[in-house]
């Protein structure tokens, strides 16, 4: 029975690099470093963090190649590396502190109108100084995520992880997954939706 | 917020990416052909998802990507070149 999960690019240049081919390595490299960058990016805030876990995560990850046995795609693999690299770097740094989302937190108050203001992406090229502004948003918002929340949103909704994936590459359960990715969105939503408001709705 | 809303807030996003069953997809789905509150709930944080999504990726700066793959051709130089 083939047990091999990895895509057959994978499989052959994980085949080459157990060979000790050094072209192999440095393809599976750009395979993945721009999304483990921006993975890592996300995750701690600096572009020094962000290339410790990209190097962290790849050198774990060739280390530990010999004994892969493609029974999950690499790229979930190179991920839940990346995910525990991240938990250890924030486990040395304690930057930022555990904090519980709760849903009640994110109830409209009896009576009150909620309306939240989540600008319009647009391809008009007027826009590109607020699509800039809107990024720079988003990743104040993302990077002020309690760490927990951060870790799901940046699996399930920017890396596109399943809700199975993502629990089975960070050892939680599905509900885990999905009470934590629906309080970050709600966090996110109010966290840019505020700063519009406060800005005078110019989205 | 009415207490039939409240009983749906927090399956909003299982709503969202189709991982509820039928049957509370089909409540939620009548729910919100009654409720404009909750459809402008699930409207705006649908858009939150697709802006979150859709935003460009940094580039990794060239100096970090030479750093990358030198500690790498470094660290894995015995595999690479293996002595006799």
């Amino acid at each position: 029975m083939n047990l091999i999960k990895t895509d057959d690019t994978d499989h052959r240049l994980i085949t080459q690099f157990k060979k000790g081919s050094v072209e192999a390595m440095e393809k599976i490299v750009k395979r993945y470093e721009e999304s483990l960058f921006n993975f890592g990016l996300r995750m701690c805030g600096q572009m020094q963090d962000a290339e410790d876990i990209m190097q962290d995560t790849f050198l774990n990850a060739f280390k530990g190649l010999e004994n892969f046995r493609e029974e999950t795609k690499l790229r979930n693999w190179l991920f839940r590396i990346a995910a525990h690299a991240c938990l250890r770097k924030r486990r040395k740094k304690k930057f930022q502190p555990d904090r519980e989302l709760p849903l009640d937190s994110f109830l409209p108050r009896e009576g009150a109108d909620v309306k939240f203001e989540i600008p319009d992406l647009s391809s008009d090229p007027a826009k590109e100084l607020l699509r800039s502004e809107l990024k720079q948003v988003i990743d104040d918002a993302v990077r002020s995520l309690p760490p927990k929340y951060k870790l799901v949103f940046n699996l399930r909704d920017m890396e596109g992880f399943s809700t199975e994936e993502t629990a089975e590459m960070l050892g939680i359960s599905l509900q885990s997954v999905k009470t934590r990715l629906h309080r970050a969105r709600l966090y996110l939503r109010e966290s840019i939706s505020n700063h519009y408001k406060d800005d005078g709705g110019h989205a | 917020m009415h207490k039939e809303c409240k009983k749906y807030f927090g399956k909003i996003s299982q709503y969202l990416d189709g991982e509820l069953d039928a049957q509370s997809c089909e409540k939620i789905r009548q729910h919100l052909l009654a409720c404009p509150e909750c459809r402008h709930c699930v409207d705006s944080l649908r858009k939150t998802i697709d802006i979150c999504r859709n935003m460009p990726k940094e580039k990794i700066p060239e100096e970090i990507r030479k750093n990358l793959l030198q500690t790498l051709r470094d660290a894995f130089s015995d595999k690479f070149n293996p002595k006799s």
